[in-house]
């Protein structure tokens, strides 16, 4: 519990993470739906969907991923590999503070899309949903985690890792459908972590009680993957300047 | 009982360069041993061997009895850590830190205890990100110290602390000594480890140049060094001892019969046994402590 209690005070106290998990996806959402006439509610439910992963992205990916590195570069990782607690339960922790605080985020989405843009919203529905952002934001915090040892320190982590998330969020929907993408594309979407969960959290607003099996399992795929990687390649280590890697 | 760190034939190498070639030896319970050595002489890769950081390429180490890279939790409890450099999250309190790494281990000392000790009880409510570069490694130590470690690794402590703060530091080590901890520490300052060690480790160029007490190193510096203060505007010191350190019978000699021949009091005039400092650029080949 005090692992837990310390990474949801590490995200809570990081300004970035708050506006970026919370703000961005709520005025986001309020511009949405300021400027569409009479939306339809699955068009509602497509918006809200998107900017609930768009937010999910934030805390369980960018903010998640970055924050390793800078403990990695701060040496706080090397002082927690060598403390007495077991390396997965650092993990485990730093996992399921992102989840529960992408649930804060989300739930905090839907009342805002229900007060503001008429979203239907039961409690069958809620659940589903917040069920898809947790199992989306263990899947997003493994490849975030697998993706830290390829992370620069410094400002560049940021460009890089909005890189490798904001075109996919795009051609997964996240911001509304596209139907002029080419088919291989849309294709190739299907099989990485991003439109699943957009799918698996329009799904749950649309057919409340109802997750996609499939979109389930290609995010277990991609969580057990990463966990693959990170074990093989994760770095607890400061990466050293060029001129002091011969002679440590 | 075996000591708390046994090396036996260290080698570490990293491609094609060789950072430790050999090093073997032991440092005793309860008492500091301090590892010295000029940048690129294998101590930073030794203690991050001990600490289990690394992998040797050959040789072996013991620490507290187990292989550094095979202990699990409860020999890692039973080690303090602190790195050369900072390693804190800038966005918990002091207070919260400390109380953190208490968790982790199972006969803790009080986080209020620790903070009398690190003398940070003021600050305990103050985060980590402004603090001063002193408090944060007095931080560093109070989470090292927290679990009440047998074992203490010191990785260049003071390093860039103000002469007040380092003396603070030295009590605390001092402390945790008497209460039975071994402490390694590695420093670039001659009179820490001359006010800390029981015993003084030095490598050069991945071997050990020298492994002795303080005073047993300060005999293997030489001949007696000769010190004083030549006199403002009288005559000038001849070649044979301008622009050098004056140490043995000649030197004196020579210098005495100088200040004779010209009627010069040889003020502050000191010969005294080699410092450590003295000892230890005469064992690396060095100029300068820091180099």
């Amino acid at each position: 519990m005090s692992q837990l209690k310390y990474h949801l005070t590490l995200i809570m106290r990081n300004p970035r993470a708050f506006i970026a998990g919370l703000i961005m996806p709520a005025l986001f959402l309020a511009l949405e739906t300021s400027h569409k006439q009479h939306p339809s509610a699955a068009q509602i439910d497509q918006v809200v969907a998107g900017l609930v992963v768009f937010g999910l992205l934030n805390l369980a990916y960018l903010t998640y991923a970055t924050g390793i590195v800078v403990a990695r570069e701060d040496g706080v990782l090397r002082r927690w590999y060598a403390s007495p607690l077991p390396r997965w339960q650092y993990f485990a922790a730093r996992v399921v503070a992102a989840a529960l605080l992408a649930d804060a985020a989300a739930l905090i989405l839907l009342l805002v899309g229900a007060s503001m843009a008429g979203l239907h919203l039961t409690v069958a529905g809620t659940g589903s949903l917040l069920l898809a952002v947790t199992i989306g934001a263990i899947a997003l915090a493994a490849v975030g985690t697998a993706v830290t040892p390829l992370l620069p320190p410094g400002q560049g982590m940021y460009s890089l890792l909005a890189i490798t998330y904001l075109p996919l969020l795009i051609f997964s929907g996240g911001f509304g459908q596209n139907s002029d993408l080419p088919h291989w594309l849309t294709t190739l979407m299907t099989y990485l972590p991003i439109q699943p969960i957009v799918s698996g959290a329009s799904t749950a607003l649309r057919h409340p009680g109802f997750l996609p099996g499939r979109d389930l399992l290609v995010l277990a795929a991609w969580a057990v993957a990463a966990l693959v990687l990170s074990v093989r390649y994760f770095r607890w280590d400061p990466t050293r300047p060029a001129h002091a890697r011969r002679a440590p | 009982m075996s000591a708390p760190i046994e090396v036996n034939g260290l080698v570490k190498r990293f491609g094609s360069f060789t950072a430790v070639n050999g090093v073997s030896f032991e440092v005793a319970g309860g008492q500091v041993t301090a590892l010295l050595g000029p940048n690129g002489a294998g101590k930073t890769t030794t203690i991050e061997i001990l600490e289990g950081f690394q992998s040797p390429t050959a040789g072996t180490v013991r620490v507290l009895g187990a292989n550094p890279r095979k202990g699990g939790s409860a020999w890692r409890a039973r080690i303090g850590l602190v790195l050369q450099t900072t390693s804190l999250d800038a966005q918990l309190t002091v207070a919260e830190a400390v109380g953190l790494y208490g968790t982790l281990y199972k006969r803790p000392l009080g986080t209020g205890e620790v903070l009398d000790a690190i003398e940070m009880t003021d600050d305990a409510s103050t985060r980590i990100g402004a603090l001063s570069g002193g408090q944060k490694r007095r931080v560093d130590l109070g989470i090292a110290i927290v679990g009440r470690p047998d074992m203490l690794f010191l990785d260049e402590p003071t390093t860039g602390l103000d002469p007040e703060v380092r003396r603070r530091m030295w009590q605390i080590i001092e402390g945790l000594t008497d209460a039975g901890t071994t402490v390694l520490l590695t420093t670039h300052y001659m009179d820490e480890a001359q006010h800390l060690a029981s015993r003084v480790v030095v490598l050069a160029d991945g071997q050990v140049a020298a492994d002795a007490t303080p005073a047993e190193l300060r005999a293997m510096g030489g001949p007696p060094v000769i010190r004083f203060r030549p006199p403002a505007g009288g005559p000038e010191l001849p070649p044979a001892l301008k622009d050098r350190t004056l140490s043995g019978t000649d030197d004196l000699i020579s210098l005495v019969a100088w200040a004779r021949d010209h009627r010069v009091d040889l003020t502050g005039l000191e010969v005294s046994p080699p410092s450590l400092e003295d000892a230890y650029l005469a064992l690396t080949g060095r100029t300068d402590v820091s180099a």
